[in-house]
């Protein structure tokens, strides 16, 4: 019976993508920020009411669990053709971006004691603290943990979180942090490069309407900022901020950490 | 799980066409003009699980695959303008509709967990960002005082 789901799953699969891709990007503005509505948001969500329909069993969501971790590498792939036409750029962009690079870390020391010790999270955390759970960090997980594992609920729920409210937020907490007057506006238009477009441009936006005299530096600060994140950030996740979640999520449930199983290196 | 190289082909070649009739009814480019790059990401990602499989360095394939696609696309690798012209016609955003069709379909028997996570998921999400802009703001400060340029 594995063939007959398996041909039911890809069936659905690409009356999904259809249907998805034929509504399209959809964009409207809220507040300092701008609300994106994209194709693959809208897979998820009919996936998620596909067991309501009766379309899908146990079985079929079994089938399509190993198929994630397939497609995965086609944006993995296509990720990598775009970092290494910038690869010279990043060569010049000299030590002090570079090692402005390793903020991007502080986060796991923030929300993860958080969302352990206050909120009495699982593994889940593990997924969504590590990074601001782009297309690269779902890459990441999936190949790690699978998408259907806890991380991976982890880091897919997040990426919803940022793909709706992610510019807007950030457009509200940039305003905010810039009235508090200690970050310098070039310190703040570099922290504007986290490696995703559309939140960029929202966090940029209000350094630049404070500034306005001095926008030409912000926006080569911002932009380097992001070339370069955009660049190590699926190396960094891998080999450094993955691996400190890990470490620091296991101090912080202490032996309770031992008795979860995580499911490392489903797809080897 | 281990998948045969036979079953683990066909998957990539079959998720391969959700992508290019996604990259056509989303983005008009026709399956003819983006076979070319999807076929090119189709053979980096085949080589990137090979390397995977025997290399003695045990690396998830993520990075393997990522490694070979930008050594790739490298400017003045023999053949990188091509992969990149090519790759070009092959959107991001259709390579992830995909995706999220198989996790949709997958996440069905996570539901509840989902409904029962939702709104701390979304409050650590938020934290996240700020502790990324933060953290990195800081940093930038720091470095940018040391350096003497603020």
């Amino acid at each position: 019976m594995r063939g007959k789901s398996e041909l039911k799953v890809h069936l659905l699969a690409l009356a999904m993508v259809i249907i998805s891709e034929y509504i399209g990007i959809k964009s409207f503005k809220v507040g300092p920020g701008t609300v994106m509505l994209l194709p693959m948001l809208y897979a998820l969500v009919i996936g998620m009411f596909l067991p309501a329909l009766r379309l899908v069993d146990r079985t079929d969501m079994e089938t399509a669990s190993p198929f994630i971790g397939f497609s995965v590498m086609y944006l993995t792939a296509k990720m990598g053709t775009t970092i290494g036409p910038s690869l010279p750029k990043i060569l010049s962009a000299g030590p002090a971006l570079i090692l402005q690079e390793f903020g991007n870390l502080g986060t796991i020391f923030f929300s993860l004691p958080i969302a352990v010790l206050v909120f009495k999270m699982g593994r889940e955390a593990v997924g969504i603290c590590f990074s601001i759970s782009r297309e690269g960090s779902l890459a990441i997980v999936s190949d790690l943990y699978g998408l259907d594992s806890p991380e991976g609920r982890g880091v897919m729920g997040a990426y919803i979180v940022g793909t709706l409210f992610g510019a807007i937020f950030n457009g509200l907490m940039v305003g905010f942090l810039i009235s508090l007057g200690i970050f310098h506006p070039f310190a703040l238009a570099m922290a504007c490069g986290t490696g995703s477009a559309s939140m960029m441009a929202a966090s940029l936006g209000p350094v630049v309407a404070a500034y306005p005299t001095i926008q030409t530096e912000l926006s080569a600060f911002a932009a380097t900022s992001q070339l370069l994140t955009s660049v190590d950030g699926l190396y960094m996740s891998l080999f450094i901020a993955v691996p400190i979640t890990e470490w620091l999520y296991r101090k912080l449930k202490g032996k309770e950490a031992e008795r979860e199983t995580p499911k490392e290196g489903v797809n080897q | 799980m281990k998948i045969s190289f036979s079953t683990a082909l066909r998957i990539f070649v079959i998720s391969g066409f959700l992508a290019l009739i996604g990259n056509y009814v989303g983005f008009k480019v026709s399956p003819l003009e983006a076979l070319p790059g999807m076929l090119i990401l189709l053979v980096l990602i085949i080589a990137g699980e090979v390397l995977t499989r025997v290399s003695p360095l045990k690396l998830p394939s993520i990075a393997y695959v990522s490694l070979l696609a930008i050594i790739a696309s490298v400017p003045g690798v023999p053949g990188a303008e091509a992969v990149i012209r090519y790759a070009d016609k092959v959107q991001f955003l259709a390579l992830c509709t995909p995706i999220l069709a198989y996790a949709g379909i997958s996440i069905g028997k996570d539901l509840n967990s989902f409904k029962e996570q939702g709104l701390k998921m979304v409050v650590v999400t938020l934290l996240t960002f700020i502790g990324t802009f933060v953290g990195s703001a800081a940093i930038a400060q720091l470095i940018l005082k040391l350096t003497g340029v603020i």
